[in-house]
């Protein structure tokens, strides 16, 4: 008996002009472990919300739909609600954002939520939270506050949530595309152990494919805005279609992008930035998370600043792109940085913002931060205006961008509109446009799909072919082969600097 | 003390206190009591009188004096101008003091500034306790168990009140995105701009965060059925009805004692 | 048989009930009652005795009763999840907004010292969590709940005005909440959020002339409750409206009521 059966399924979210997808045709049955891959916007995370039963077609719900999609052959919607009424919920729901998923204040108060709305009785409930907390090996009672978790223990709190209520069919939708590559191989071990253990139906989203390839036995691929293109066990299905994949954004193995071979200049750089027994602390604290690091910018190499989560990675880059007060030692900006303006002070923490854009580009980790404008060109000129270039200009060094970027199409949307790799594109962009000799990145490529990865690789090593320096925070080993001369590994409250290849 | 930390009811409150364990409920009716005995009146004995009961029962909040400082300083700071106003410009009565244009001070006003500025202390003093000594998740559990408010918004209210501490954050990195943009030393109109334009993308990413977390609510079951149980149990006992009668009492000693000063004045006649 | 009525273009039928128009006239029947039994004989509404709490007793009934009756007349769509969440989140900003509203206060009332009543400029800030909750969300009830969860959190957060910040959040959403009923929830344009933004700065004029700053004379009374009325429409309803389209077309209203109007992207 199948679990999900779609026939002829599409959905059309309201407020958008295409639709999700159409005419979906797919049987999953009980047990089995499905991996659903497809580019960006195929319509991936919509199928998985439908599974759910989140979408509401109705006069005052959200989208509109087309064709049936049933489990056990109740439409989805319908089967959610019963599922609640009868104290055992049909699906689970993992989200990709973990921040989005804590509902309460404390670990334990969050697991028992789900099972609070299913109605069971107050005294099974502890016991099962116990155990979900137990089988998810979060280490932390109940009384921790969720607030101080990481990234990777709150998803691990979130599946905790999701076991907790025992469903037969676990949803997955990109888990670990906002983890650090440890913590994402430690859930996906997680999740291969419990669901051996409970034999539950899964469905996954992913694009990291590598790490979830032994857990699935079948990959189904959809296209934006149509169905099924191709479905069968997983072997096979990459065989056939890898390249093709690939080509459109998924990580598949033996597919994977890589970066440009970089043009030696056999010039020598110039050094923009000099830190000597640097320390800094984070934002409202006075304790140092990292103290006596050495570090020279120099034009045209690229620095990578790695360590594990808690290091400082994040902090450091800010205070390298004079956001952020360092508490001990010099970060001093050489005369090449300088420019020509003599009244200005030697760090770059004391310099005015309109002499700071033009001096060193920030690259932030979640694009949205940067949006000012209502329009994308008008986003790419704020920068240029800023620093008191005439409009003609603006304008040709606006439209070279939007070339350079492939965004031409996009410049009068809104940016909020965009897609993840979109937006990452015009954050980049907007950090350009003043020609800054300095480029701060702090993970540039964080959660991009494989398409985007290779146009911003391509992008910085152009960059750095061109003069500029940069320093990118990463946890991603392949930016880092692909693009970085120097790396500093940072060990909290220490720094070690290594050069690589 | 950011607004975060007063929220999450920092580490310096004693929360074995007696007055501490009550009920949330019953602190909350104790608030309501005694500010609405004293916005029936303007006058120095009343509000005088309930400030210094509420101080007596400062020992049994678990609330140290100088947390108790750190967390009122907006009150304490705001108090003292209402008064300041209210004496310069409010109704004369008795011997002028002053006369200087429309600031006129005299014996009456300046009893009527002073009796303000108690009474806005008299009525802050214990919202902050409140505050500084309940947990938010047992207040929305007395407010939906006991009070039966429609658990719907008493718990989407509790999320969203748990994503304060991340709209924090949130606000500080698009303060230091806009200085890296550029924006940001233009003088007032300018960072006032910046600062509206701040505000507005806080709300999309809020908004934007609050669609999620519904969504991930629902997939837990919310929202379906207002059939649900309670894992933390919110119980009225007998000691929190205690605690309410006392609360009363105050609010009925510190009106008692204006009556008997002659100076309670009721405001609706 | 055919419909001799003009189609309606929105999915709620409303007919004008005598119910709704009753209880709406009894709220408002009801206050007149209660200024009249509070003022008696010869002292007018802005009158010698300035401390008086008629006012926003008479205030509250009317309200109510206004509200209930637009209430009782329209269907009401249900408010679900992502709307209640949405709202609480609204108004968590709001609170936000306040606490910070607040701190900028005092140094720019006592700026206006030299004209108190001036002060009431200032207020339409702390009306704008209600009409933007409205006017996002688009449900009978949002403006009060938007506002009450904006004015309790920045209750919670420590202000000057401790526990009387919620009665004030109460009556100040009531106030936006009526001009929405009495548009019978159906109206959510640039007319709807002025008329909200004055509703609540009527309300917060009246409240703080009488409760607030009860010493004020007559003549200053009418010059800060006018000043407020002007801040509730500018501040709250100009620039709820402008802040609604403007996060509309960032596309993030799509889940709600408010984002179904907006163009297809």
């Amino acid at each position: 008996m199948t679990q999900i059966t779609a026939r002829g399924w599409g959905w059309r979210h309201s407020g958008r002009r295409a639709w999700a997808l159409r005419g979906v045709d797919l049987d999953v049955g009980s047990g089995e472990r499905v991996l659903l891959l497809g580019p960006s916007g195929a319509g991936k995370s919509t199928l998985l919300a439908a599974v759910a039963g989140l979408l509401d077609p109705g006069s005052d719900g959200n989208g509109e739909q087309e064709g049936t999609l049933l489990l056990d052959g109740v439409p989805a919607d319908r089967a959610r609600t019963a599922g609640v009424r009868a104290g055992r919920a049909r699906t689970g729901l993992l989200l990709q954002d973990p921040e989005a998923q804590t509902v309460l204040a404390r670990c334990g108060d969050d697991v028992a939520f789900g099972l609070e709305n299913h109605a069971v009785p107050p005294e099974e409930i502890w016991p099962r939270v116990d155990g979900a907390l137990d089988a998810v090996g979060l280490g932390v009672g109940r009384d921790h506050p969720t607030a101080r978790l990481s990234g990777g223990q709150r998803q691990r709190l979130a599946l905790a949530g999701v076991l907790a209520l025992r469903p037969e069919i676990l949803l997955m939708d990109e888990p670990t595309s906002m983890l650090d590559p440890d913590a994402g191989e430690q859930l996906a071990a997680l999740v291969g152990a419990l669901l051996s253990d409970t034999r539950a139906t899964c469905l996954l989203v992913e694009h990291r494919v590598a790490m979830w390839l032994d857990l699935v036995d079948r990959v189904v691929v959809l296209e934006p805005g149509g169905g099924v293109v191709a479905d069968g066990p997983s072997s096979e299905v990459l065989e056939q279609q890898g390249a093709a994949l690939a080509a459109r954004g998924v990580w598949v193995p033996g597919h994977l992008p890589t970066g440009p071979a970089r043009r030696d200049s056999g010039v020598v750089g110039e050094v923009l930035l000099r830190a000597e027994n640097l320390q800094v602390s984070r934002r409202g604290t006075t304790e140092p998370v990292l103290s006596g690091v050495d570090l020279d910018v120099v034009s045209g190499r690229a620095t990578a600043l790695v360590g594990p989560n808690g290091s400082g990675k994040s902090t450091l880059a800010l205070a390298l792109s004079g956001l952020a007060r360092h508490t001990g030692g010099d970060l001093v900006a050489q005369p090449p940085l300088l420019g020509e303006d003599t009244r200005l002070a030697a760090e770059p923490e004391r310099w005015r913002p309109r002499d700071l854009v033009r001096r060193i580009g920030s690259v932030f980790q979640d694009p949205r931060h940067q949006f000012v404008a209502s329009t994308v060109s008008d986003e790419l000129a704020v920068g240029p205006r800023r620093i008191g270039l005439p409009e003609s200009e603006v304008a040709a060094r606006t439209d070279d961008l939007l070339e350079r970027l492939r965004l031409v199409h996009l410049a009068r949307a809104n940016p909020f509109t965009l897609s993840g790799g979109e937006q990452r594109r015009v954050s980049v962009a907007t950090a350009l446009a003043t020609r800054p000799r300095l480029l701060v990145l702090d993970e540039p490529t964080f959660g991009q799909d494989a398409r985007t990865w290779a146009e911003l690789v391509a992008l910085l090593a152009g960059l750095l072919d061109d003069g500029a320096a940069l320093v990118t925070a990463t946890h991603d080993g392949a930016l880092v082969d692909a693009l970085a001369d120097d790396v500093l590994t940072l060990r909290s409250a220490a720094a070690m600097t290594g050069a690589a290849g | 003390m950011t607004a975060v930390d007063l929220l999450a009811g920092a580490a310096d409150t004693d929360r074995s206190a007696p007055l501490a364990r009550a009920n949330p409920v019953a602190k909350l009716a104790v608030s309501l009591a005694v500010s609405v005995a004293l916005l029936l009146t303007v006058d120095v004995v009343t509000a005088g009188v309930a400030l210094l009961l509420e101080l007596a029962c400062l020992p049994w909040c678990g609330l140290p004096a100088r947390s108790l400082l750190r967390r009122s300083w907006i009150v304490l700071v705001a108090a003292v101008p209402a008064g300041v106003v209210t004496a310069w410009l409010g109704v004369d009565s008795g011997a002028s003091l002053l006369a200087l244009g429309p600031v006129t001070v005299t014996e009456g006003s300046v009893t009527a500034g002073a009796a303000i500025t108690l009474r806005v202390l008299a009525i802050g003093l214990p919202g902050v306790v409140l505050l500084a000594t309940t947990d938010p998740t047992d207040l929305a559990d007395a407010l939906a168990q006991l009070l039966h408010l429609p658990h719907r918004f008493v718990l989407a209210a509790l999320a969203a009140t748990r994503l304060v501490g991340v709209l924090a954050e949130e606000w500080q990195m698009l303060s230091l995105a806009r200085r890296a943009r550029g924006l940001g030393d233009d003088g007032w109109t300018g960072r006032l701009r910046t600062a509206c334009g701040q505000v507005f993308a806080l709300l999309v990413l809020s908004i934007r965060r609050a669609t999620t977390l519904a969504t991930a609510m629902e997939a837990r079951g919310f929202g379906v059925t207002s059939q649900r149980t309670w894992a933390r149990r919110s119980e009225f006992a007998a000691f929190d009805a205690l605690v309410v009668l006392g609360g009363v009492g105050l609010a009925a000693l510190a009106t008692a004692a204006g009556l008997a000063a002659g100076t309670w004045d009721l405001l609706l006649s | 048989m055919t419909s001799t009525e003009p189609r309606e273009t929105t999915h709620d039928a409303t007919r004008p009930s005598a119910q709704g128009a009753a209880i709406a006239l009894t709220g408002v029947v009801a206050a007149v009652a209660i200024v009249v039994a509070g003022f008696p004989g010869e002292q007018t509404l802005f009158g010698s005795d300035p401390t008086n709490l008629t006012v926003p007793a008479a205030l509250l009934v009317a309200l109510v009763g206004l509200w209930v009756g637009g209430w009782t007349t329209t269907t009401r769509p249900r408010w679900r999840v992502v709307d209640i969440v949405v709202a609480s989140v609204i108004g968590v900003v709001g609170g936000f907004v306040f606490f910070a509203w607040n701190a900028a206060w005092l140094p720019l009332s006592t700026g206006l010292t030299f004209f108190p009543p001036a002060s009431g400029i200032l207020v339409g800030v702390w009306l704008l969590p209600g009409v933007l909750g409205g006017l996002i969300i688009r449900r009978p009830g949002a403006a009060l709940y938007t506002e009450l969860v904006a004015a309790t959190l920045s209750a919670l957060l420590g202000n000057q005005w401790g526990f009387a910040t919620v009665w004030y959040g109460f009556l100040e959403g009531m106030g936006a909440e009526v001009v929405f009923a009495l548009l019978l929830f159906r109206r959510w344009g640039l007319g709807a959020a002025l008329g909200a933004g004055a509703g609540a700065g009527v309300v917060v004029g009246l409240l703080d002339a009488f409760v607030y700053y009860p010493a004020f004379s007559p003549g200053y009374k009418a010059v800060y409750v006018a000043a407020t009325v002007v801040s509730g429409v500018v501040i709250a309803g100009l620039g709820a409206w402008a802040l609604t389209r403007s996060i509309a077309a960032t596309g993030a209203l799509a889940p709600l009521a408010s984002g179904r109007d907006a163009r297809r992207v």
